[in-house]
């Protein structure tokens, strides 16, 4: 029901895709959908098959198998007609060093068969959208590492793309210059533009999709908006005990009657309740000792923890 | 029956489609030679020595240093012209093959591994067939460029007898530049680093100088090393860049010329398949 009357509006669409590269399996067959409009994201540990998964979309990497449109269409035989609605921004800067920063966009928009007065006309539009007006003509090399990154941004946009696509586009960037990114992709989305992009970052994923997939050893392990994920793989609340001194010795019986769901890690143990409180109150009467302990409300971490059995950054 | 019949037709289309979506399209490489023209202009200074003095230092150098050595015995070697002009149409062509080979070199293999904009290129309509025609009529562009800087030079000194000659030996500079140039790429877009070139401009580029006829005619060398030394392309080069400057008849000119094309085509197919290779995983 919800699929038939998504299909009309879905700018990728992905079945069984799967990529094989040897004897790895990258990505073993998953199916998702991006509709139009929407921030869609693509969450997983390092090695999930997420950056795979966006070359495959974008044209550079031919899928093993399954089917994979994009605005309908194969991008192994219409590659160029779809790379031609899609901006990309590569997880490691793919930028010209030699040229100026606003040389840099004029030499891309040609790219795109856009003539040069238009391109000249966008990019300038681009560097004041992303802050980046007084450095036109100062070479990339010395820029920052927050301003590079706008700057691959505001490249893949000068042929106005459909499709944003973006690779952990916030990796390495201080919070500050995350947090200015993240109000420019914002700002994008209510523009109109379609963003996918990948991300270990749980904030991330929380605070910019609209839908996303959890990605894990190359599957698709979950699906849905980021309240939905917590909703129906967490609890409400979480209650974090920390014990130094490892965890491997408590009784799971002991864990089991404290709240609704358990996570043993190394040195913490994480609970899933209603109540993080009252869940503390009975740990203590189960006679545990944690060193300190935290309520916070669920996120996608514990989604994923809960879904894989480990946290993202292990 | 019918689902074979109706299933071939898509088939075909389907290939003919990935075909399209390998090969080089008609136009578009054109603007990897503009991206290439935009950073040439920033930074052309630079290479002014490399592409242009240079060449003619080592033919100063030589032709007037070597030229007294040889002195009397010149005309032996050269067929009664003067030493410098002997070699100057051949050091033309060699400053050529060092021009393309080089270019083809650090500024391939920076934009594969380590400023990796070819890889932002790809993911524009441009395909990764696109990305190495232009890069490679890039280097043909310069060193049209030099070749017609040096050209004017043996034109204003009379050691290019005719200004239909000086033409011709442009675009033979041109030619060798394809033959060196392409072959190169495709080694480039290989490399994880430049210590691989080293190999190439010691053990190849450098000697082959010596034993393509540019300073002593290839009849002077073993017949094995004549043979050797035909079958790479700066002989050819060179015997048809020194016949057009002394204004000679220009023996078995089809054979010379069709040699440069088929080492730059294949070299050029070769690059082509290898750097989608490389990029297309």
């Amino acid at each position: 029901m919800t699929d038939s009357a998504s299909t009309p509006t879905a700018l990728i669409r992905a079945r069984g895709l799967t990529k094989v590269f040897g004897e790895r399996t990258a990505v073993a067959g998953i199916d998702f959908e991006v509709r139009d409009g929407e921030f869609f994201g693509f969450l997983g540990p390092n090695g999930a098959g997420k950056t795979t998964t966006m070359r495959m979309i974008a044209g550079v990497s031919p899928r093993t198998s399954g089917t994979l449109e994009i605005f309908g269409q194969d991008p192994d035989l219409q590659g160029s007609v779809i790379r031609g609605l899609i901006g990309v921004v590569h997880q490691q800067e793919t930028l010209d060093m030699e040229l100026t920063v606003r040389e840099n966009l004029l030499v891309f928009g040609r790219f795109f068969g856009i003539d040069r007065a238009s391109i000249a006309t966008r990019a300038d539009e681009l560097l004041e959208l992303f802050q980046l007006s007084d450095r036109a003509k100062d070479q990339v090399e010395p820029l920052s590492g927050g301003m590079k990154r706008r700057l691959s941004i505001a490249r893949s946009l000068i042929a106005s793309p459909r499709i944003l696509m973006l690779d952990e586009p916030t990796t390495g960037l201080d919070p500050q210059a995350r947090h200015l990114l993240w109000d420019a992709l914002q700002r994008l989305k209510r523009g109109g533009t379609t963003i996918v992009l990948t991300t270990h970052y749980m904030d991330e994923a929380e605070q910019l999709c609209d839908r996303l997939v959890v990605m894990d050893q190359a599957k698709i392990v979950a699906e849905g908006s980021p309240r939905q994920l917590i909703v129906e793989h967490a609890s409400r609340e979480v209650l974090e005990l920390r014990f130094p001194n490892g965890t491997e010795s408590i009784d799971a019986k002991v864990l089991e009657g404290i709240g609704d769901r358990y996570e043993r890690l190394a040195e913490r143990v994480i609970i899933g309740c209603e109540n993080g409180e009252a869940a503390h109150a009975r740990a203590l009467e189960h006679g545990l000792s944690p060193e300190s302990w935290l309520v916070r409300r669920s996120s996608l971490e514990d989604v994923f923890l809960r879904l894989t059995g480990r946290s993202l950054d292990e | 029956m019918t689902v074979a019949s109706s299933v071939a037709p898509n088939r075909t289309r389907s290939r003919l489609a990935a075909i399209r979506e390998a090969a080089p399209h008609p136009t578009r490489w054109r603007h990897v030679v503009g991206y290439m023209i935009a950073v040439y202009r920033r930074e052309w200074q630079g290479s002014v020595f490399s592409g242009f003095i240079e060449p003619l230092v080592v033919l100063a150098g030589l032709g007037i240093g070597l030229g007294v050595l040889v002195g009397d015995k010149a005309a032996e070697i050269t067929g009664g012209v003067s030493y410098v002009a002997y070699i100057a149409p051949a050091l033309m062509v060699s400053s050529a093959m060092n021009l393309a080979t080089s270019e083809a070199a650090w500024p391939i293999l920076a934009r594969v591994a380590w400023v990796r904009i070819y890889h932002a290129i790809i993911a524009t309509p441009l395909n990764a067939a696109d990305v190495m025609v232009g890069a490679i009529t890039f280097i043909l562009g310069k060193v049209a460029f030099a070749a017609t800087f040096f050209a004017g030079v043996l034109l204003v000194t009379g050691i290019a007898t005719s200004p239909t000659g000086a033409l011709g030996m442009i675009a033979v500079s041109v030619l060798t530049a394809f033959a060196f140039g392409a072959p190169m790429a495709a080694f480039s877009v290989t490399q994880k680093s430049d210590q691989g070139f080293a190999f190439i401009f010691r053990l190849i580029i450098t000697p082959l100088a010596f034993f393509s006829g540019t300073y002593f005619p290839i009849e002077n060398l073993p017949f094995a090393a004549q043979v050797l030394s035909w079958c790479t392309p700066l002989a050819h080069g060179v015997a048809l860049s020194r016949a057009l400057a002394l204004g000679a008849p220009v023996t078995n000119i089809w054979l010379h010329v069709v040699a440069l094309l088929v080492w730059g085509a294949v070299g050029t197919v070769a690059a082509i398949y290898l750097f989608r290779k490389r990029m297309l995983k």
